[in-house]
């Protein structure tokens, strides 16, 4: 995994069938806030879509790829100190060539990410 | 014509950095570049492009050519910019180290902030990637 123990590390993690929540915490230490932004550590949008795909990986059990992004909005700007740690739920309904992806990255207050597409074995 | 270096267009920095240059730009459409090195954040496990490297790469491509919008039109700096929205994406492969990755910007009106983008990457003439997006942009303050 690209972003796995680096960008987030994930502590904690209930299944139910095809969805499951993960707790994450984000690393604020991680070199990507380098250069995203200089003084202004901010969570790169697609960093978090990364972390969706990873915990989608986790979930199927398998290799996957995204093809399509049908929508991804997102809903709020996080950061390691806005938001130490938050819930990616991932939702997986499978297609003929892999899996329709639903997920949120969240917390109590607030939603950062909702996200929608396909994703292929 | 002459551009800026891309470090005067955008305000990421290494190691995020996923646009190397403005290589054109005719009204509200710009061409950019970027060489996939196999030392760039994205590249994962099996060698190739992460898709999301290539969203990332799209973004920072309006980025670049709306913070020549803004130093054409006398700011200092480049102006913060945000994904707001992801919209039909699509991504037909992955690129691999040593590919050029080529980019079309189509600029869209911009209302209260929000400038909705479309981006086509492709190497040579196989196309990588398309999408749609909303960038927020932040006048710098």
């Amino acid at each position: 995994m690209l972003l796995e123990n680096k960008y987030y590390k994930i502590i904690n993690t209930k299944v139910d069938g095809l969805s499951a929540v993960y707790r994450i915490v984000l690393l604020p230490d991680c070199d990507v806030y380098r250069g995203h932004f200089p003084g202004n550590p901010v969570c790169p949008g697609v960093c978090n879509i990364e972390t969706i795909k990873e915990c989608a990986i986790l979930l199927a059990g398998r290799k996957l790829q995204i093809s399509t992004i049908k929508q991804c909005r997102l809903t709020a700007v996080a950061s390691p100190a806005l938001c130490p740690e938050v819930d990616v739920t991932v939702s997986l309904l499978s297609t003929d060539r892999g899996f329709t992806v639903t997920a949120k990255i969240a917390d109590a207050e607030r939603t950062y990410m909702e996200y929608k597409g396909d994703m292929i074995v | 014509m002459k551009y800026e270096e891309i470090k005067d267009l955008i305000l990421q920095r290494d190691p995020i950095i996923m646009v190397d240059k403005l290589i054109e730009v005719d009204g509200d459409v710009a061409v950019t570049g970027l060489t996939v090195r196999a030392d760039n954040y994205f590249i994962d496990e099996d060698g190739l492009l992460a898709e999301p490297g290539l969203i990332e790469h799209i973004a920072q491509s309006a980025s670049a050519f709306a913070g020549y919008r803004a130093i054409r039109a006398g700011a200092a700096t480049p102006p913060v910019g945000y994904i707001g929205e992801v919209k039909k994406f699509h991504c037909y492969c992955r690129p691999q180290p040593g590919d050029e990755l080529r980019t079309t910007i189509t600029m869209g009106a911009e209302l209260a902030g929000v400038t909705i983008i479309t981006g086509e990457t492709r190497v040579l003439d196989d196309i990588v990637a398309d999408t749609q997006m909303k960038i927020f942009i932040k006048p710098d303050d």
